[in-house]
């Protein structure tokens, strides 16, 4: 039998790597013939049935034929009329010579490219260059005009606060490296670029800081995007999950964010950055455990608010995971852990209830789940229906019905609060996950499983890495220096160092003994 | 991969473990609030429980919308009893009376009836230490006559009696002896212990029977395992004293050569106590010093004044004096060593100790006391001069 088990995986191994021989990087490598009406036909037959791709034809200054491509809505019309199709179209002026030198050189057009390979001129036609053939001229010309509708540079949605910069990033690829770039003027900051995806041929860009970063680290993230063959990138969830330490845990090890001074904050630390076209969440790796827990707010307020409010976020991080668990196991199994007076009102509130706390606690938890999923999934008109539905049927109707006791409400409440207090939706979707086999084990083991519980959650968050970097930096292994941003937020003034990822780099960020004091700018001790 | 496999895998088959052989819904369990031991004239042991009725207090749970009870006599508890041989078979006769598991994690008063306790506790005593559920930390008390009525009783103020006599405790105006604490006097070398004493009183006029709430009124003196004799309130107060427990009473004296009396709280009390062995003699040395806040005064004394003043302070320390005496001397004549003086000669003299151990008992009946108070009046209120007198009437020198 389990041989016959054995086999069974051996053969679904076996057409997995034939699945993965199977996938072929489609693309033409044809160079452009001399021809120009062979060229002119061979893109006719790429693009057949695409009524969305123009083939303008003119002649040179009256003479030679041409052929200008591009695809309506991705180009910008305007400045084709005005810049292209215009002065090449006088036919009173002298054609000047040699054609291509006029074209690449003179034309006021932002960038000319000479492109010579077939698969060239398709990705600068998808693109929105407009690509221009003429005869007699066996490389295309692709103009840089591409223009297509997007989005404003808007707040971000999911990332909120009271304090900082409002913008957030768009799907736009070049408008988010342009944020990073006001932001950080420096030409330290290389943006290396690539396109995945066999048929989105989406741009993915990696910024990082010269000299802060990492070479190898800058490599290691360049090869892991190389090897990615996939049909389409959709959001940068595809990327995060191809190129992950450990792609079964439920902790993200790749951060994302959708602000632009984040992102930026963890350039300036030496952590790269991977920008993708089509969604405005951008990557950062390397990070740590702790990195999901900070909020671009904690410095953009006095550094005691900051500390204060990442303490209230630790408590809240451990509620939102064990609080229900908690909850059941002192009510089925360790009675004497509470005050007298709490196990006396505890027991009469559950007095009418019918489940066990362990039914009653994983319902409620379930229930709550399901809540917040419509509400996030609905329509816009439709969402306070839900709210009413929830708060009248989960928070007074089943405590009023006798089915499920007050105290369980309160602590179904606090835990929903707790898991929304993590700045990152998708860290606080890893304790909210592990939230039900954790009451699991308190129903079953009480206090004992829970401990079994956090301990294996330990274990597993010390084996995690991102990028080399342990997920558990600074504090296993203990970085002392670096408790500066963890245990606390220190004052800007004290913030010298960089924390160390992996390699050796720019250790300082900024001069020390920077402390402010009353003496006069110009005093010196 | 393997580790999110291995989580699901314990989660996942946890249940299906005898983990749970020790669940128990809260539901499912006879919260014991107190408990009463008695002896009745077959010589039976009679465990009565007060079990708590957790519907009684519910509020809005059950459809029933806010019907919380105020307190106010509701019943909140019953009391069930059962005879035996002992404890533990009193205890399971008893269970089976009971359709819940009874739970002695929060039972924080246990009450001995006066008949077993001049009979001996320690029988009893053992199953309560040995037990694990039981709280070392529950307060024990002696009941004047049967110990049953006391768990029965309801008070109009608390939820159940047992919370009576706890709360009673916490202000240590009488004893507050834990079981730990009983089981150290009772292990120790004077073997004598003393547990406060407790009586019902009697309900008002127009209040049912039953509303008689127990109260600490004096203290229960204990040889071995088993009572002797009875300390006054004013006694126990005394003993206070003398075990540095004092706390939140007031002292009332009489300065001499004034009419009226003053009233002082001690704000803060240090007892040290000194033993000594001078020319083959036991002697025991109390030093104590205090300080004391005035909350009355009916004399015409001004307390401003530094000799009235005086005289004030040579009062209180009298009186403290006066009542340490009491004290000590009853504890002498029931030659029952609860202040835990042996121990503390062990330590100073062991050598001599140990010859004397087997008849410590008559060593301690005959030790003479010397008791040294520094008592001092250092706050004296809002205002100076008594109230209500005028300027002339006020005695100033």
């Amino acid at each position: 039998m389990i041989r016959n088990v054995g086999r069974l995986l051996k053969k679904t191994k076996e057409k997995k790597s034939s699945v993965q021989n199977n996938y072929q990087d489609s693309k033409p490598a044809d160079a452009l013939d001399a021809n120009f009406s062979l060229n002119v036909e061979t893109l006719r037959s790429v693009y057949d049935n695409c009524s969305d791709v123009m083939f303008r034809s003119f002649l040179l200054f009256g003479k030679t034929r041409a052929m200008l491509i591009y695809i309506a809505g991705l180009s910008d019309i305007e400045a084709i009329e005005q810049y292209v199709l215009s002065p090449l179209m006088q036919e009173s002026s002298k054609e000047p010579q040699p054609l291509n030198e006029f074209i690449e050189h003179k034309m006021p057009v932002p960038k000319v490219v000479k492109v010579n390979m077939l698969a060239d001129c398709i990705e600068s036609i998808s693109t929105g260059n407009p690509i221009l053939l003429y005869e007699g001229e066996s490389d295309g010309f692709s103009l840089g005009l591409s223009k297509w509708e997007k989005r404003a540079i808007e707040e971000p949605m999911a990332e909120g606060g009271v304090r900082g910069s409002r913008e957030g990033f768009i799907e736009s690829l070049e408008v988010n490296t342009s944020q990073l770039r006001r932001i950080i003027k420096s030409p330290a900051l290389k943006i290396q670029s690539m396109k995945i995806g066999t048929y989105t041929r989406t741009n993915v860009s990696i910024a990082y800081i010269d000299g802060l970063a990492d070479k190898t680290l800058i490599e290691e993230i360049t090869t892991r995007l190389e090897r990615i063959k996939i049909d389409g990138i959709l959001e940068s969830e595809y990327i995060e999950e191809m190129i992950e330490d450990n792609p079964y845990s439920p902790f993200p090890q790749i951060m994302t964010t959708e602000r632009p001074d984040v992102a930026c904050s963890c350039l300036l630390e030496g952590r790269a950055v991977i920008l993708v076209e089509g969604t405005p969440f951008t990557l950062i790796a390397p990070i740590s455990f702790f990195s999901l827990i900070q909020s671009q707010e904690d410095y953009a307020q006095r550094f005691l608010a900051g500390t204060f409010i990442r303490w209230l976020r630790y408590f809240f991080m451990g509620l939102s995971l064990l609080l229900p668990s908690l909850y059941v196991a002192i009510l089925t199994f360790h009675h004497e852990a509470v005050p007298t007076a709490l196990l006396l009102s505890s027991a009469a509130s559950r007095e009418a209830v019918p489940f066990p706390a362990i039914v009653e606690a994983l319902a409620m938890e379930i229930t709550f789940e399901a809540l917040r999923e419509a509400g996030v999934r609905l329509p816009k008109q439709v969402g306070s229906a839900v709210s009413i539905v929830g708060a009248l049927v989960i928070g007074q109707a089943s405590v009023q019905a006798g089915l499920v006791s007050a105290p369980m409400v309160i602590v179904v409440a606090i835990t929903g609060i707790a898991s929304f207090m993590m700045p990152r939706y998708i860290a606080g979707i890893a304790f909210r996950m592990l939230r039900f086999p954790m009451m699991l084990l308190a129903g079953t083991l009480g206090l004992l499983g829970i401990m079994m519980g956090i301990i294996a959650i330990v274990i597993h968050l010390c084996s995690l890495r991102s990028f080399g970097v342990p997920y558990l930096t600074p504090l296993a292994p203990l970085k002392g220096q670096e408790l500066k941003d963890v245990l606390w937020r220190a004052p800007w003034w004290k913030m010298d160092t960089r924390p160390r990822l992996t390699g050796d780099s720019n250790v300082y960020r900024q001069s020390s003994e920077q402390g402010p004091n009353p003496k006069r700018g110009s005093e010196t001790e | 991969m393997k580790s999110v496999l291995l989580l699901l895998g314990i989660s996942g088959t946890t249940p299906f473990l005898s983990g749970c052989w020790d669940r128990i819904e809260i539901t499912d369990l006879a919260i014991v609030t107190a408990a009463a031991i008695d002896k009745n004239d077959n010589d039976q042991i009679e465990l009565s429980v007060q079990v708590f009725i957790p519907s009684s207090i519910s509020s809005g749970g059950g459809g029933q919308g806010g019907g919380s009870s105020q307190g106010g006599g509701a019943v909140t508890t019953l009391v069930r009893y059962e005879k035996g041989s002992n404890i533990s078979d009193a205890l399971s006769k008893l269970q089976s009376k009971l359709p819940r598991k009874v739970f002695w994690g929060h039972c924080k008063i246990f009450v001995f009836g006066e008949k077993l306790a001049k009979e001996g506790i320690r029988e009893q005593l053992d199953f309560l230490l040995r037990h694990p559920q039981p709280r070392e930390k529950a307060n024990v008390y002696v009941s004047k006559g049967k110990a049953k009525p006391i768990l029965e009783s309801l008070p109009p103020l608390e939820n159940y009696s047992g919370e009576v006599l706890r709360e009673l405790s916490d202000l240590h105006i009488g004893m507050l002896v834990t079981m730990q604490d009983l089981d150290e006097m009772l292990t120790g070398i004077p073997q004598a212990a003393a547990l406060p004493f407790v009586k019902i009183l009697p309900p008002e006029k127009g209040q049912t029977k039953l509303q008689g709430i127990p109260y600490i009124a004096g203290t229960a003196v204990f040889k071995k395992d088993k009572m002797t004799g009875m300390m006054t309130e004013k006694e126990t107060r005394g003993l206070l004293w003398l075990r540095d427990e004092v706390e939140s009473y007031t002292v009332t004296i009489k300065p001499k050569g004034v009419k009226g009396e003053i009233s002082l709280s001690p704000v803060s009390a240090k007892v040290k106590i000194i033993p000594q062995i001078i020319n083959e003699k036991w002697r025991l040395s109390v030093k104590v010093i205090t300080d004391g806040a005035v909350i009355q005064n009916g004399t015409n004394l001004n307390l401003s004044n530094p000799k009235s003043l005086n005289a004030a302070e040579r009062a209180y320390q009298k009186d403290i004096e006066k009542r340490i005496k009491m004290a000590f001397l009853n504890t002498q004549h029931k030659k029952a060593d609860i202040l835990g003086l042996g121990k503390d000669f062990y330590r100073k003299y062991p050598k001599q100790f140990n010859k004397v151990d087997n008849h410590w008992d008559e060593i301690f009946a005959e030790m003479e006391v010397e008791v040294d108070v520094a008592a001092h009046i250092r706050r004296q209120g809002y205002i100076n001069k008594p109230a209500g007198l005028s300027e002339e009437e006020v005695k100033d020198k």
